[in-house]
Protein backbone atom coordinates (compact mmCIF):
# COMPACT_ATOMS: atom_id res chain seq x y z
CA UNK A 1 0.00 0.00 0.00
CA UNK A 2 2.78 2.39 0.98
CA UNK A 3 4.78 1.39 -2.08
CA UNK A 4 1.79 2.10 -4.34
CA UNK A 5 1.34 5.49 -2.68
CA UNK A 6 5.01 6.37 -3.19
CA UNK A 7 4.80 5.29 -6.83
CA UNK A 8 1.72 7.46 -7.31
CA UNK A 9 3.47 10.45 -5.78
CA UNK A 10 6.54 9.87 -7.94
CA UNK A 11 4.38 9.63 -11.06
CA UNK A 12 2.54 12.82 -10.14
CA UNK A 13 5.85 14.64 -9.68
CA UNK A 14 7.03 13.33 -13.04
CA UNK A 15 3.85 14.50 -14.76
CA UNK A 16 4.10 17.92 -13.12
CA UNK A 17 7.48 18.48 -14.76
CA UNK A 18 10.61 20.05 -13.29
CA UNK A 19 11.15 23.50 -11.91
CA UNK A 20 14.24 25.19 -13.37
CA UNK A 21 16.31 27.53 -11.22
CA UNK A 22 18.71 29.93 -12.92
CA UNK A 23 21.58 32.05 -11.58
CA UNK A 24 22.97 34.80 -13.79
CA UNK A 25 24.87 38.02 -12.98
CA UNK A 26 24.20 37.56 -9.26
CA UNK A 27 20.45 37.30 -9.88
CA UNK A 28 18.40 34.20 -9.28
CA UNK A 29 15.00 33.06 -10.45
CA UNK A 30 12.89 30.20 -11.79
CA UNK A 31 11.65 29.69 -15.33
CA UNK A 32 7.95 30.65 -15.30
CA UNK A 33 6.82 27.23 -16.54
CA UNK A 34 7.91 23.71 -15.62
CA UNK A 35 9.86 21.70 -18.19
CA UNK A 36 9.86 18.03 -19.10
CA UNK A 37 11.82 16.06 -16.53
CA UNK A 38 13.58 14.19 -19.33
CA UNK A 39 14.55 17.29 -21.31
CA UNK A 40 18.16 17.02 -22.47
CA UNK A 41 20.91 19.34 -21.27
CA UNK A 42 21.09 20.88 -24.75
CA UNK A 43 17.32 21.55 -24.78
CA UNK A 44 17.43 23.06 -21.31
CA UNK A 45 20.47 25.22 -22.06
CA UNK A 46 18.74 26.59 -25.17
CA UNK A 47 15.51 27.28 -23.23
CA UNK A 48 17.33 29.01 -20.39
CA UNK A 49 19.50 31.10 -22.71
CA UNK A 50 16.46 32.30 -24.63
CA UNK A 51 14.55 33.07 -21.44
CA UNK A 52 17.37 35.11 -19.87
CA UNK A 53 18.13 36.96 -23.12
CA UNK A 54 14.50 38.02 -23.47
CA UNK A 55 13.94 38.82 -19.80
CA UNK A 56 11.44 36.00 -19.25
CA UNK A 57 12.83 34.83 -15.91
CA UNK A 58 11.27 36.66 -12.95
CA UNK A 59 14.06 38.11 -10.82
CA UNK A 60 16.64 38.20 -13.63
CA UNK A 61 17.03 41.30 -15.79
CA UNK A 62 17.15 40.67 -19.54
CA UNK A 63 20.68 40.16 -20.83
CA UNK A 64 20.92 39.79 -24.62
CA UNK A 65 24.49 38.48 -24.22
CA UNK A 66 23.67 35.70 -21.74
CA UNK A 67 25.69 32.59 -22.55
CA UNK A 68 25.39 29.34 -20.58
CA UNK A 69 27.89 27.33 -22.62
CA UNK A 70 30.16 26.67 -19.62
CA UNK A 71 27.35 26.04 -17.15
CA UNK A 72 26.31 22.72 -15.64
CA UNK A 73 22.79 21.38 -15.07
CA UNK A 74 22.20 19.69 -11.72
CA UNK A 75 19.08 17.52 -11.48
CA UNK A 76 17.42 16.81 -8.14
CA UNK A 77 14.67 14.24 -7.59
CA UNK A 78 11.63 15.16 -5.45
CA UNK A 79 11.98 14.87 -1.68
CA UNK A 80 9.53 14.94 1.22
CA UNK A 81 10.38 18.62 1.72
CA UNK A 82 10.39 19.54 -2.00
CA UNK A 83 7.80 17.37 -3.76
CA UNK A 84 8.86 18.28 -7.31
CA UNK A 85 11.83 17.73 -9.61
CA UNK A 86 14.33 20.58 -9.57
CA UNK A 87 16.90 21.43 -12.22
CA UNK A 88 19.47 24.09 -11.33
CA UNK A 89 21.96 25.64 -13.72
CA UNK A 90 25.26 26.86 -12.31
CA UNK A 91 28.77 27.65 -13.62
CA UNK A 92 31.12 24.72 -14.02
CA UNK A 93 33.95 24.56 -11.48
CA UNK A 94 36.73 22.19 -12.62
CA UNK A 95 40.38 23.29 -12.82
CA UNK A 96 43.45 21.95 -14.56
CA UNK A 97 43.67 19.41 -17.31
CA UNK A 98 40.26 18.62 -18.87
CA UNK B 1 51.38 16.38 -5.00
CA UNK B 2 47.68 16.95 -5.43
CA UNK B 3 45.91 20.06 -6.75
CA UNK B 4 44.10 21.99 -4.03
CA UNK B 5 41.99 25.16 -3.97
CA UNK B 6 40.86 27.78 -1.49
CA UNK B 7 38.30 30.60 -1.55
CA UNK B 8 39.73 33.91 -0.32
CA UNK B 9 37.76 36.68 1.40
CA UNK B 10 38.26 40.46 1.16
CA UNK B 11 40.59 40.44 4.18
CA UNK B 12 42.72 37.68 2.69
CA UNK B 13 41.18 35.07 4.94
CA UNK B 14 40.64 31.50 3.70
CA UNK B 15 36.89 30.85 3.49
CA UNK B 16 36.75 27.29 2.18
CA UNK B 17 39.39 24.69 1.31
CA UNK B 18 38.56 22.75 -1.85
CA UNK B 19 39.83 19.17 -1.56
CA UNK B 20 37.19 17.02 -3.28
CA UNK B 21 37.46 13.31 -4.05
CA UNK B 22 38.77 12.67 -7.54
CA UNK B 23 41.34 15.47 -7.65
CA UNK B 24 44.79 14.62 -8.92
CA UNK B 25 48.22 16.11 -9.59
CA UNK B 26 46.83 17.85 -12.67
CA UNK B 27 43.16 18.59 -12.04
CA UNK B 28 40.35 19.36 -9.61
CA UNK B 29 36.95 17.98 -10.71
CA UNK B 30 33.70 19.92 -11.03
CA UNK B 31 31.80 20.12 -7.73
CA UNK B 32 28.50 21.71 -6.83
CA UNK B 33 29.96 22.29 -3.37
CA UNK B 34 32.41 24.92 -4.65
CA UNK B 35 29.68 26.87 -6.41
CA UNK B 36 27.50 26.68 -3.28
CA UNK B 37 30.35 28.16 -1.21
CA UNK B 38 31.07 30.87 -3.79
CA UNK B 39 27.40 31.86 -3.76
CA UNK B 40 27.27 31.75 0.05
CA UNK B 41 30.29 34.07 0.35
CA UNK B 42 29.61 36.19 -2.74
CA UNK B 43 29.34 39.46 -0.77
CA UNK B 44 32.80 39.08 0.81
CA UNK B 45 34.64 37.04 -1.79
CA UNK B 46 37.91 38.39 -3.22
CA UNK B 47 38.94 35.41 -5.29
CA UNK B 48 40.04 31.82 -5.52
CA UNK B 49 43.50 30.26 -5.42
CA UNK B 50 44.56 26.84 -6.65
CA UNK B 51 47.80 24.96 -7.09
CA UNK B 52 49.52 23.61 -10.18
CA UNK B 53 52.20 20.92 -10.36
CA UNK B 54 55.92 21.71 -10.61
CA UNK B 55 57.80 24.96 -10.27
CA UNK B 56 58.14 28.21 -12.23
CA UNK B 57 55.47 30.55 -13.53
CA UNK B 58 52.07 28.82 -13.42
CA UNK B 59 49.81 29.46 -16.41
CA UNK B 60 46.05 28.84 -16.47
CA UNK B 61 44.78 25.96 -18.61
CA UNK B 62 41.87 26.38 -21.01
CA UNK B 63 39.74 24.57 -18.42
CA UNK B 64 40.82 27.15 -15.81
CA UNK B 65 39.95 30.11 -18.06
CA UNK B 66 36.51 28.83 -19.00
CA UNK B 67 35.75 28.14 -15.33
CA UNK B 68 36.91 31.65 -14.34
CA UNK B 69 34.65 33.22 -16.98
CA UNK B 70 31.62 31.07 -16.12
CA UNK B 71 31.83 31.79 -12.39
CA UNK B 72 32.24 35.53 -13.01
CA UNK B 73 29.22 35.49 -15.34
CA UNK B 74 27.08 33.87 -12.67
CA UNK B 75 28.35 36.23 -9.96
CA UNK B 76 28.09 39.34 -12.10
CA UNK B 77 31.51 40.58 -11.03
CA UNK B 78 35.21 39.90 -11.49
CA UNK B 79 37.41 37.96 -9.06
CA UNK B 80 41.14 37.53 -8.59
CA UNK B 81 42.28 34.03 -9.56
CA UNK B 82 45.59 33.04 -8.02
CA UNK B 83 47.59 30.04 -9.19
CA UNK B 84 50.63 28.81 -7.32
CA UNK B 85 53.38 26.45 -8.35
CA UNK B 86 55.94 25.09 -5.94
CA UNK B 87 57.77 28.44 -5.88
CA UNK B 88 55.85 31.11 -7.83
CA UNK B 89 52.49 32.71 -7.13
CA UNK B 90 50.62 34.31 -10.05
CA UNK B 91 47.52 36.48 -10.19
CA UNK B 92 45.16 35.93 -13.08
CA UNK B 93 42.52 38.52 -13.87
CA UNK B 94 40.22 39.40 -16.73
CA UNK B 95 41.64 41.99 -19.09
CA UNK B 96 39.18 41.70 -21.99
CA UNK B 97 37.75 42.41 -24.36
CA UNK B 98 36.90 38.76 -25.12
CA UNK B 99 35.39 36.48 -22.45
CA UNK B 100 38.56 34.42 -22.02
CA UNK B 101 41.13 37.25 -22.27
CA UNK B 102 42.87 36.90 -18.90
CA UNK B 103 46.28 38.35 -17.95
CA UNK B 104 48.79 36.52 -15.77
CA UNK B 105 51.15 38.41 -13.47
CA UNK B 106 53.63 37.11 -10.90
CA UNK B 107 52.87 38.29 -7.37
CA UNK B 108 55.88 39.13 -5.20
CA UNK B 109 54.02 39.35 -1.89
CA UNK B 110 53.09 36.17 -0.06
CA UNK B 111 49.53 36.14 1.25
CA UNK B 112 49.02 34.38 4.56
CA UNK B 113 47.15 31.45 2.97
CA UNK B 114 49.97 30.61 0.54
CA UNK B 115 52.03 28.41 2.86
CA UNK B 116 49.00 26.36 3.85
CA UNK B 117 47.89 25.98 0.22
CA UNK B 118 51.34 24.68 -0.72
CA UNK B 119 51.39 22.40 2.32
CA UNK B 120 47.96 20.93 1.48
CA UNK B 121 49.14 20.49 -2.12
CA UNK B 122 51.94 18.36 -0.70
CA UNK B 123 54.62 19.36 -3.21
CA UNK B 124 57.17 17.30 -1.35
CA UNK B 125 55.05 14.13 -1.37
CA UNK B 126 55.09 13.81 2.40
CA UNK B 127 51.47 12.69 2.61
CA UNK B 128 51.33 10.13 -0.18
CA UNK B 129 50.13 7.55 2.32
CA UNK B 130 46.95 9.57 2.83
CA UNK B 131 46.00 9.26 -0.84
CA UNK B 132 46.22 5.50 -1.10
Amino acid sequence: METQLNQAIAQAALNAGARVNVTWRSMNGDLPDPVRVDATDAELRAMITEAVRTGSVPGIAADPRADFTDFVLDRFAPTAVRPYHLIAIRPKTPFGAP
Amino acid sequence: MIETGVLIGFEGEPLFWLEPPGRSATSIPDTRELWNRIWEHRATLQGFAHSHPGGGMPWPSHEDLTTFAAVESALGRRLIWWITSRNVLAQVFWQGPKPHDYDVMAQATRPRWLLELRARTDYEGKNLWKLS
